[in-house]
């Protein structure tokens, strides 16, 4: 079967297949490069996407989705000869409807562009991950993203309401639905929330939407050990105080930001917290007081309160950049930041940390820990020479230990990038060391299901 | 050339991570459906595999990829890692044009810096081009030279080379390119047909800018029908060896004019004769102004009218962001910018007129609706492309129109 000429019929123009014009799929946000696509299909329809999976379904063609393509685990790049189905152009926002808090969106739009429109009627979508101006809603709700809002608002699973999916098989279903209860049998569109494209293709989305806080404080609290910032944070939430984000940096964090943003920073701080608070205008101030008491209980090098917009978005966008700062800091062009990403019980972090700091010194890697305390969740971006090979087996050998960490704390081995092609390893790891190797036949059995020819996302999340 | 072109490629695309936040920005990825290759990450991305093709001396189509490219720069102020795809392609443009890789030359983009190697104007009307002064006096002795750069008077060929691409389709119109780039005296032979209403208005717009000038007392020099343009297109689409010689000549006429100051009236002339001439020209230091610099905010009546502004890429998409524009406007009237302003501006689409037409149009038309969504009553322009883009209702006005309206007596 000439699969290029079948696919043509159903897509058009739709469908790419010159070489040079599928090269810029092989690659998303990850460090892997994937394998050139047999060719790749930008449907704007989902009459079109239940035609082009029908096919490949009956012919097992090999498919992988692609959102923003800012994927940093691998999970959207081809292999195999795969047909890449693009839905950017499925970008638009169709209901806004605040009084009954949703909003019924289009996999292609990205996040920044969903929260610039919601902004208009007084309302936001939470999960922030740090590339929002380019992550799309489908993409996100694949990986079940998270963010820095995470530590108030959850992450993506807590905002999908419901989802249009066209199965492996081309026929379209509908989960969950417009309300904010439900509990109609299985809670499928949980499953399908961080499914990585393994279960389907997501062409609609009903997310929850919130109002906008009034009224939002920082406090900024530098401290000479993690344990310290690590206490601080558990006796905060232990008084019943929520933060709208609870983030801390660790020194080369600092020192990369310094450099790259021009913030400044105590000399001797070896790890920094910013707090946001979120309140009613008339509380706001007495709420960053009574937060900023209890993290002074725990010796800060100094702390500090700002309700200025200006200088909150500065930080904001600093603390999201805090990856793109890292990466400017790269010594040679062959390397890449890795980034781990485990969590933990979050009264369990400052042992964590401190037990990741001892594997970086093992390993004799640089790695720069920073990430959201209030979720225990650390991220370790490891400078990663991708051109020398002995380096990426330290590279592996950390990431290996850092992830048992996490299982070794209660946590797991990701938290909100999702598993791919660079946490199988791990993710089979989590499920045999907490002896759930049965969870995991569990989940093979539900992609059968689906996907009885294994044409999904191949090869990604764990083999069949 | 070659190996310090290889060499700057390899720097911008080596410091990529491939995370896609210039995709979110580029203005011709959602233009092009949505194929990457059309896009500021999939132009990176081949810029790495045109440095493969060359390295083991294989043969790639990329053409299109770069040369859809706007340069609007959108891309760098989104990067984490500071890539510019506008570089990147703009050097990639230059890799093709020195024809290092075999069979990626555009006929259309060489044919325009072919002739304008030979009549000093990208379509052979350079004396058509000083029609707009007639009646109006130079002042030879005057240390200020008015440089239009023949750019809004361009514009009034738009369309002709629009209908004319259609009349011939892709083929032959590019089978003719390529017969003018080897005969460019052919160009005059088969002249491109002037749009008369846009010609006049463009006109209209330059006595304008003149007028402003005179009213706040600057006497300046013309060079009429002898003003050569400045050699964007010949920069932009990658013929740097052809660049330089003729940014030398033209150096030398601005110079043997005897002016000290050269007044540009648009983006793309004050871009280019301020950041680029100086790395091909040897010495030179003529002073590049904007019109708008020797205009006294002052001179203008305050107002409440609603207006939006559309800024420039070349003004604000660049190391020194020029606001001047803006901060005039500022005092006459109720400015609201649209949503994608700033670092953030976007692209008119303008520069890919000449080689894809259907992208101009698209992203024109996205950005108008941009601008309408603000609700202002009117929407200025400063720069001929811009407007020749944007003016798609009554509306839309050059800014040097809209200032005369709102000088003081």
């Amino acid at each position: 079967m000439d699969h290029i000429r079948e696919l043509s019929r159903i897509l058009g123009s739709n469908l790419i297949t010159e070489r040079e014009q599928k090269i810029p799929y092989m690659t998303d946000a990850s460090y892997y490069e994937g394998d050139l696509p047999m060719a790749v299909a930008i449907p704007d329809t989902v009459d079109q996407v239940s035609a082009v999976m029908k096919y490949c379904q009956g012919n097992s063609v090999p498919v992988v989705a692609r959102g923003g393509g800012t994927a940093l685990t691998g999970s959207s790049i081809p292999m195999e000869d795969m047909l890449v189905i693009s839905l950017a152009k499925f970008d638009r926002i169709l209901e806004v409807h605040p009084e009954d808090r949703y909003a019924i969106v289009e996999p292609g739009v990205k996040l920044d562009n969903l929260n610039q429109h919601l902004q208009k009627y007084g309302f936001f979508y939470p999960p922030d991950p740090a590339s929002s101006i380019a992550a799309t809603v489908g993409g996100s709700i694949s990986t079940n993203a998270g963010g820095l809002r995470a530590s108030m608002y959850g992450t993506t699973k807590n905002w999908v309401l419901g989802l249009e999916l066209v199965l492996p098989d081309g026929n379209k279903i509908n989960t969950g639905g417009k309300v904010l209860k439900r509990t109609a049998g299985y809670d499928l569109t949980s499953l399908l929330v961080g499914a990585e494209g393994t279960l389907g293709i997501i062409t609609k989305a009903i997310v929850k939407i919130w109002p906008l806080v009034e009224s939002k404080g920082r406090i900024l609290a530098y401290y000479d050990s993690i344990e310290k910032v690590g206490s601080a944070i558990s006796d905060l939430k232990g008084k019943g105080i929520t933060p709208l984000i609870a983030e801390f940096l660790d020194r080369i964090t600092m020192h990369s930001l310094s450099q790259t943003r021009g913030l400044e920073f105590p000399e001797t701080a070896s790890h920094m917290l910013i707090i946001d608070i979120a309140s009613t205008r008339e509380s706001i101030g007495r709420e960053l007081k009574d937060a900023e008491e209890i993290l002074k209980k725990f010796n800060p090098i100094s702390t500090e309160i700002t309700t200025d917009k200006e200088e909150m978005d500065r930080i904001y966008e600093a603390r999201k950049g805090a990856y793109s700062s890292l990466l400017s800091e790269r010594s040679t062009m062959s390397e890449r930041v890795v980034i781990g990403d485990i969590v933990v019980p979050a009264s369990e972090l400052p042992q964590a940390l401190k037990e990741s700091e001892e594997k970086v010194q093992k390993y004799n890697l640089t790695v720069a820990l920073f990430g959201h305390i209030s979720d225990g969740n650390i991220h370790a971006n490891i400078y990663a020479d991708i051109a020398d090979q002995d380096h990426m087996k330290r590279v592996e050998s950390f990431q290996h230990d850092f992830a048992m960490i996490a299982i070794m704390h209660g946590g797991s081995v990701s938290a909100e990038h999702g598993i791919g092609l660079e946490k199988k390893e791990l993710l089979k790891m989590e499920m045999d060391e907490t002896n759930n190797a049965y969870v995991m036949e569990i989940m093979k059995s539900i992609r059968k299901i689906f996907d009885p020819n294994g044409i999904m996302n191949r090869g990604k999340m764990f083999d069949q | 050339m070659i190996n310090d072109l290889v060499k700057e490629l390899e720097n911008e695309v080596g410091k990529c991570i491939s995370c896609g936040f210039c995709e979110s920005v580029c203005p011709t990825l959602p233009a092009a459906g949505y194929n990457l290759w059309k896009g500021a990450r999939g132009r990176v991305i081949l810029g790495k595999e045109l440095l493969s093709t060359i390295k083991d001396k294989e043969t790639i189509n990329v053409s299109d990829s770069f040369y859809s490219c706007l340069d609007c720069q959108a891309c760098l102020y989104v990067c984490p890692a500071g890539v510019n795809a506008g570089k990147v392609s703009h050097i990639s443009k230059s890799i093709i044009a020195s024809d290092t890789i075999t069979g990626n030359q555009n006929p259309l983009a060489k044919m325009m810096a072919r002739v304008t190697m030979r009549y000093m104007n990208p379509l052979g009307v350079r004396e058509k081009c000083a029609d707009w002064f007639k009646g109006m006096k130079a002042d030879p002795d005057s240390n200020d030279l008015l440089y239009t750069g023949n750019m809004y008077q361009l514009m009034a060929y738009n369309k002709g080379m629009d209908s004319m691409r259609e009349r011939m389709g892709k083929n032959l119109s590019e089978k003719m390119s390529s017969l003018v780039s080897t005969i460019p005296g052919l160009m005059k032979l088969t002249p491109v047909k002037r749009d008369e209403i846009i010609g006049q208005k463009m006109d209209k717009t330059l006595s304008n800018i003149a007028l402003l000038l005179r009213k706040a007392g600057i006497s300046f020099n013309y060079l009429g029908e002898a003003e050569p343009y400045p050699g964007t297109f010949i920069y932009d689409l990658g013929y740097l060896d052809l660049f330089e010689k003729y940014a030398k000549k033209i150096a030398k006429i601005l110079k043997d004019s005897g002016a000290k100051r050269i007044i540009t009236v648009d983006p793309h002339t004050y871009d280019l004769l301020k950041n680029v001439y100086p790395k091909y020209v040897d010495d030179f230091d003529l002073d590049i102004v904007h019109y708008l610099d020797l205009i006294d905010k002052s001179s203008f009546i305050g107002g409440s009218d609603s207006i939006t502004y559309h800024e420039p890429c070349h003004f604000s998409l660049r190391d020194d962001a020029y606001n001047r524009p803006l901060e005039t406007l500022k005092t006459v009237a109720n400015v609201s910018l649209p949503a994608r302003s700033g670092r953030r501006t976007k692209c008119c689409g303008g520069p890919d007129e000449l080689i894809f037409p259907e992208l101009t149009r698209k992203i024109s038309e996205d950005r108008y609706r941009e601008l309408q969504e603000t609700k202002a009553e009117k929407i200025v322009t400063a720069c001929p492309i811009c407007f020749s883009n944007l003016n798609k209702g009554p509306e839309v006005i050059e800014i040097g129109d809209y200032l005369l309206s709102k000088l003081k007596n």
